[in-house]
């Protein structure tokens, strides 16, 4: 291997990405137009839902006391960013329109709500519970979810309010991720799910323009090596993810104020590490295809794995767990993992080396495999 | 094995199969160095297989090749051997100069003398004003001309150009060959592969192949003189007529 020829290799594709103003676009732009639409409208967090209360509470006095309405305590600790709340009398007409689409839920106080709480706390033999019933379009999970806990969160603060008794209370203090939003769990996968796209889609696509308009038979007829040539993508590809990531924590940090608690560096060297693994994959894909457009048809299987395995959006064990496995053979996981450790808990490299090692083994092993698809295209 | 040797390329029983086709048949050839050697032949008769084979782009299947007396694959030959491809082999995202430029840094060549030879270069391809343009700009024979600007630039003993005429404007053809035969004089071998019968009479010799072997080969006058006819095309399809099988001829198949 000769280093001037790889350093001739790498500054010719740094000259097709630069000269072409659309590639550079897609490689600077289109992440952070993802990111940002995907920050903006998958925030995760589900706000105005309309909800239909319908009060029957008929209180509880007790002797020598006035009377106390629990429903309307626990109402008012109702979260209204989360909710929209329309009273309504009739639970029929209420439950109708969650029938016709204009409600998520009805929730129901019964007449002795009150009255069947406070005698259970006081004598837990009392056969009657204080029931609070939600008759909700379900088919929404997120939806249904919301509205269970800002329900729940409410009785749980009336109780405390009340000192009612089971008052059960989960006191939250975090050990990572204190005051984190969805936002911040996202971006780090985010960050890894474009690297990956953008270079594997950019080097297939280059590597077959290569194969196609004859310049890989003229360079493989020179003296350069196959090895070379991947050598002097790897290192223009590993330049250029790094620049867009730069860039993507930049426009994260700036208008989204993602959280970052650990060594931005470290994370900038995880990436770049994926943008090596998949630009090793864009070549070995590209031995599979003839003609640009037939690369095109790669891009799902590319695409979905890595959007649904690598926990960008969910975590992996929001995966069914026989589809497990399949998630660990997608190098971003990896990254996923390791950036969303860096970042958000602050670990360093003494926790995250496993997930570094693996991207190293994905990298050494892709770049050999695309090496030796290069030879083997000779035979 | 290095051998010193009257000859540039010489094979022996030279073979290349893709899924069963013989694409190039047990074929030997032999071209001495300062030689211009045409190789005529329809398409699919295994011209450019045998080209990419003799460049170590492709592997043989079976059989031997020496080029400059070094038996290939060879790293080091590869530095003396220029290729232009039948596809133009230009970086379409790359203006021209920064296509000749990357051209010479991948033979180690300094940039001051890249900049030398590239100026002569393009005189000569005629493009010095096209030379910050993109070669995506280009006109199908512009982008050949520069192609071979890329083939000469690091000054190779041995050229192997796979048509390299193809879209080329008569006039400017001319003055191509013109440049092949000032290149002969410095003692640079030429294989070429041309579908134009006018142009193969400048070659020294030529072979004629079909169906992955040579089926004649010699001078272009003798070629014409030993077919009994004055043409090299009318020759070709005399030589064709010859070498099919009686099966053939009586089937009277007629070839690509």
């Amino acid at each position: 291997m000769k280093l001037y020829r790889i350093m001739a290799v790498s500054r010719r594709v740094f000259q097709d990405v630069v000269n072409d103003k659309r590639t550079l676009a897609m490689l600077f732009i289109a992440p952070i137009f993802a990111m940002t639409v995907f920050g903006l409208a998958f925030s995760g967090d589900v706000e105005d839902v309309n909800v239909i209360i319908v009060n029957q509470d008929q209180g509880f006095a007790p002797p020598m006391g006035n009377t106390t309405y629990l429903s309307k305590t626990i109402i008012s600790h109702l979260d209204t960013k989360v909710v929209n709340i329309k009273y309504m009398d009739n639970p029929t007409t209420a439950r109708q329109e969650v029938v016709d689409g204009k409600a998520y839920a009805l929730i129901l106080f019964p007449e002795n709500f009150t009255e069947n709480a406070v005698l259970k706390s006081r004598n837990s033999s009392y056969p009657d519970s204080a029931e609070i019933m939600i008759q909700g379009d379900d088919s929404i999970t997120n939806i249904k979810n919301a509205i269970l806990k800002t329900v729940s969160d409410a009785v749980s603060e009336t109780m405390t309010d009340e000192g009612i008794s089971p008052s059960l209370k989960i006191i939250s203090d975090p050990v990572y991720g204190e005051d984190a939003e969805f936002i911040d769990f996202f971006v780090p996968g985010i960050l890894a799910f474009v690297v990956f796209l953008l270079t594997t889609l950019l080097t297939l696509i280059t590597f077959v323009g290569e194969r196609s308009n004859g310049t890989l038979e003229r360079v493989l007829a020179s003296p350069v090596t196959e090895g070379e040539i991947v050598a002097g993508y790897a290192l223009t590809f590993g330049l250029l993810g790094m620049i867009q990531v730069a860039f993507l924590l930049l426009v994260a940090i700036v208008f989204f104020n993602i959280m970052i608690v650990g060594n931005v560096l470290l994370a900038f060297l995880t990436v770049a590490l994926l943008a090596l693994v998949s630009l090793s994959l864009g070549i070995l894909l590209s031995s599979m295809a003839k003609r640009p457009e037939q690369a095109i048809q790669f891009i799902p299987f590319v695409v979905l794995p890595t959007f649904l395995l690598s926990g960008i959006f969910w975590p992996i064990q929001a995966i069914p767990q026989w589809l497990r496995p399949l998630s660990y053979l997608v190098p971003p996981t990896y990254a996923v993992d390791a950036c969303r450790a860096v970042m958000l808990k602050g670990w360093g490299l003494d926790r995250i080396w496993p997930d570094i090692l693996i991207l190293l083994i994905f990298a050494v092993l892709f770049l050999a495999m695309a090496t030796w698809s290069l030879k083997r295209g000779k035979k | 094995m290095e051998l010193e040797t009257e000859y540039a390329i010489q094979t022996s029983s030279l073979s290349k199969e893709f899924s069963g086709f013989k694409a190039v048949d047990n074929l030997n050839l032999s071209v001495k160095k300062g030689e211009i050697y045409g190789l005529l032949g329809p398409n699919g008769a295994g011209k450019t297989t045998l080209i990419k084979m003799l460049c170590s782009v492709i592997t043989p299947s079976a059989g031997k090749a020496h080029i400059l007396g070094k038996s290939i694959p060879d790293g080091n030959i590869s530095s003396q051997i220029g290729y232009m491809p039948q596809e133009t082999g230009v970086y379409l995202g790359l203006t021209v100069e920064q296509n000749l430029k990357f051209y010479g840094r991948i033979f180690g060549i300094e940039n001051d003398e890249i900049m030398k030879r590239e100026d002569k270069l393009l005189k000569f391809v005629d493009l010095v004003n096209w030379k910050h343009e993109m070669a995506e700009n280009l006109s199908g024979g512009m982008k050949h001309r520069l192609s071979l600007a890329c083939t000469l630039l690091h000054q190779p003993q041995l050229l192997f150009l796979d048509e390299p005429t193809v879209g080329v404007d008569p006039e400017l053809r001319v003055s191509f060959w013109d440049y092949f035969q000032d290149i002969l004089k410095q003692d640079t071998t030429i294989l070429i592969t041309t579908h134009y019968m006018d142009e193969a009479r400048h070659c020294d010799r030529i072979g004629f192949m079909q169906h992955g072997h040579l089926i004649a080969e010699d001078s272009p006058r003798v070629l014409m003189e030993k077919s009994g006819k004055d043409s090299l095309e009318d020759a070709f399809l005399e030589f064709s007529n010859r070498d099919k099988s009686p099966a053939e001829k009586s089937q009277g198949g007629v070839s690509q």
